[in-house]
């Protein structure tokens, strides 16, 4: 999927999303931990009065902890959630994934200025929690 | 808040007037020869609302009309197709009852009925409450940046002063564009349902508990009719006639109680009647077949053998199902043949209001409805059995449990005598400790949105007036959870032993209490008594019982003299009890030995297993 995407550190590596997913940029901030939650959900953040999920990307992909810094909020279908990133890199044109990634979460990863970036699969990033357990990621 | 009979008119009319907007299409669909057999079931099914919600506002003539058109829908259902020409005279009818039911309303229905409504999107309404909450936060900054020297200036304080009502006013006006109590449709339901009783010939009480429950307005709105066909069905067949419960013995006015309370992310409207119940053949096939509510919601399907004016046809459970699930919700339904009907509404919550405590552990604010919480206490004496935690509260002993550590979070230890909150529900007490209290307050309970939807133990989120996120709990999650836990550990030897019964004797309550929950926990099943004279008489009522267990210093009759009287009875003799006591003394032991007790347990060396291990071993299994 080519097209206008915000890139995003994490854990020291190169992250994307298509633009038109990220609804805002916010800072961490004050994140309320919720207990009962699966490991990659740091908890909940107030957004202008709304109660929005926290997801620690850096978590969700198996990467070492990170230093988030702040948040991209992202929507897909009914689940808001914001993702926790070490820093918003920029944003800008990027071209059609070209390498194949083993990870559930990745729609695949592109060559971009020497640097390996991966292109997120916003659908199971932000997949809802079922109250069993958690898929294996 | 307490609505009006012209509320509750209008949100009748309102819903009329949307179900004759259908009817009329569907007649015209119909007319035009489209539609088919669905369309004549949707029809069904409006004429069936509007006939109840007409007949429950007392609005004789409409519900008249409506049975009439439902009649004939039913006539052209029966023969299996519909006249074209069938649907001008039904049009006709339909507009009648339309003009009736505008006509119908009050003394003086028209300037009310002009009161000009929009409509607006509810997430509309919702942006406009987070910005509200937000802009009352920026309110509370400013007054903090400005500092003393604002407060010092009177003609500055007061603005702020009048800008933080504005803003509480402004935020009490979108909440209840938002949000309304049940009581708002409940209020004309004991009045109908005593009139609806008497035209079947039959005495029925409504009892309404949980009225102030408060619901997401869209919800409220759309499930008033669907309470009125559950009630009606409840007084048409479930409430057997007065000489039919005589002689079944159940007192002669039957009982119907609507309840309504929040249940994890949803609130459940219950709806019970001590009538008839469903056939045992009914309750066999939904054993077989999944689900009573899906047997009955079958369209043409009725528990009542004759079709009478106030329901019948089985078209209102039909409804009600698809009503209650295009909101998002789920209908359940049990029914015991003899013994009486429950159907239970559940509607998801998408927002309310309400009335918490909060307090704090591990440095994050949490809240619990204020609706659960019997006590606050600050945690002194701790009675330990087993490992088991608990506090003597009231003569009772109540499970203690570190919130912090029941919730599964990593959280530093509790400060030095910890204030502790009691909830109770369902007839269980819990306290949880935590570090300090914040207080009560009413907040608006926010839902925890798609994602975590699936965590379970939590009512929502509510932001407090420091801009904090409070995590509102689910009481009846907390008290089943530690159950749970336990009952998987013993689930194994809980079924060998589910029929031993033991009858526990102890003139402390506390002390009687806990040997109740280790037994029960370790699936037996307990009696208990005060005292010695107490514990002989339970001993000759209790058919099958396996097992005493006694304390020996107790006011009338002690642990002794008991023992003696229960070996004295021939059919008791072999009774095995077991003395469990402070009396650790070589004399005291000699004289429980010579009395014939089983097994002697001094309470300063009791441990949880020695004393299951005793029991297991005295009753034989």
């Amino acid at each position: 999927m080519s097209g206008v995407h915000v890139r995003v550190l994490v854990a020291g590596e190169h992250y994307a999303l298509a633009v038109d997913q990220v609804l805002e940029v916010a800072e961490l901030g004050d994140i309320a931990a919720v207990p009962g939650s699966p490991p990659h959900v740091l908890g909940v953040h107030n957004l202008h009065g709304q109660v929005v999920p926290v997801i620690a990307l850096a978590a969700r992909l198996g990467l070492a902890e990170g230093e988030p810094q702040r948040i991209v909020v992202a929507e897909q279908g009914e689940v808001k959630a914001g993702l926790a990133v070490d820093a918003v890199i920029d944003v800008g044109e990027l071209p059609e994934p070209s390498e194949q990634v083993e990870s559930p979460y990745l729609l695949g990863a592109v060559l971009l200025d020497g640097t390996l970036v991966g292109v997120l699969d916003i659908e199971t990033v932000l997949a809802p929690i079922s109250s069993s357990s958690e898929a294996p990621g | 808040m307490s609505a009006s009979d012209e509320e509750i008119h209008e949100l009748v009319r309102q819903e009329a007037g949307d179900c004759l907007q259908r009817m009329e299409t569907n007649l015209l669909a119909l007319e035009s020869g489209e539609g088919g057999s669905e369309a004549l079931d949707a029809i069904l099914r409006d004429a069936h609302s509007i006939k109840g919600s007409s007949a429950m506002v007392g609005w004789r003539e409409a519900a008249a009309l409506a049975h009439s058109i439902e009649e004939h829908v039913e006539e052209a259902r029966e023969k299996g197709s519909f006249p074209t020409e069938l649907a001008g005279p039904l049009l006709g009818e339909v507009d009648t009852l339309r003009q009736t039911i505008v006509g119908d309303s009050t003394p003086a229905p028209t300037a009310e009925l002009g009161a000009p409504t929009i409509r607006v999107a509810a997430s509309k309404v919702d942006r406009m409450l987070d910005v509200v909450g937000e802009t009352v936060l920026y309110h509370r900054r400013l007054e903090h940046v400005l500092g003393e020297s604002a407060r010092a200036d009177g003609a500055a304080a007061e603005q702020l002063d009048m800008g933080e009502r504005l803003l509480d006013n402004l935020q009490d006006s979108v909440v209840q564009m938002r949000t309304l109590p049940l009581s708002t449709i409940t209020t004309p339901f004991p009045r109908a349902i005593r009139d609806l009783a008497a035209e079947e010939g039959k005495e029925v009480e409504l009892e309404i508990s949980g009225a102030e429950t408060q619901l997401d307005r869209v919800i409220l709105e759309g499930i008033s009719e669907t309470i009125v066909h559950v009630l009606r069905n409840a007084v048409a067949h479930g409430v057997e006639a007065p000489d039919e419960r005589e002689s079944a013995a159940k007192p002669r006015v039957g009982r119907v109680e609507l309840r309504a309370e929040q249940r994890g992310g949803m609130v459940a409207v219950e709806i019970a009647d001590d009538g008839q119940g469903v056939s045992a053949e009914l309750i066999e096939r939904a054993e077989k077949e999944g689900s009573l509510a899906e047997i009955l919601a079958e369209t043409g399907f009725s528990t009542a053998e004759e079709v009478t004016g106030v329901a019948g046809r089985g078209v209102g459970l039909d409804a009600v199902k698809r009503h209650v699930e295009s909101l998002g919700g789920n209908l359940e339904l049990q029914s015991e043949p003899g013994r009486g009907t429950q159907v239970t509404l559940l509607l998801p919550l998408t927002l309310a209001l309400m009335r918490v405590l909060l307090f704090e552990r591990g440095g994050q604010p949490f809240g619990l409805p204020m609706a659960s919480i019997g006590r606050v206490v600050a945690v002194s004496d701790v009675t330990a059995l087993g490992n088991r935690p608990s506090l003597e509260l009231e003569g009772e002993a109540v499970p203690l449990s570190d919130l912090g550590l029941l919730l599964g979070a990593t959280v530093e230890d509790l400060p030095e005598q910890p204030p502790a909150v009691v909830i109770e529900s369902l007839g269980r007490r819990l306290a949880l400790a935590c570090d300090a209290l914040l207080g009560e307050e009413e907040v608006v309970i926010k839902s925890l949105g798609a994602l975590l939807a699936g965590v379970p133990g939590y009512l929502g989120a509510a932001i407090l007036g420091d801009g904090r996120i409070a995590l509102v709990l689910d009481p009846n999650h907390l008290l089943k959870a530690p159950r749970e836990a336990m009952a998987l550990n013993q689930a194994e030897e809980t079924t060998a032993r589910a029929a031993a019964q033991v009858l526990v004797v102890d003139d402390q309550f506390a002390a009687r209490e806990l040997q109740r929950s280790i037994l029960e926990t370790a699936g037996y099943r307990v009696q208990t008594a005060r005292d010695g004279r107490e514990a002989l008489r339970r001993v000759g009522e209790i058919g099958d019982l396996d097992l005493v267990m006694t304390d020996v210093q107790m006011p009338e009759m002690d642990g002794f003299e008991l023992l003696e009287a229960i070996r004295a009875e021939q059919a008791h003799s072999s009774l095995p009890v077991v003395i469990v006591t402070t009396l650790g003394d070589e004399v005291s032991r000699k004289r429980g030995a010579e009395a014939g007790a089983d097994a002697y347990i001094v309470k300063e060396e009791f441990d949880q297993q020695g004393l299951l291990e005793t029991i297991e071993r005295l009753v034989g299994r």
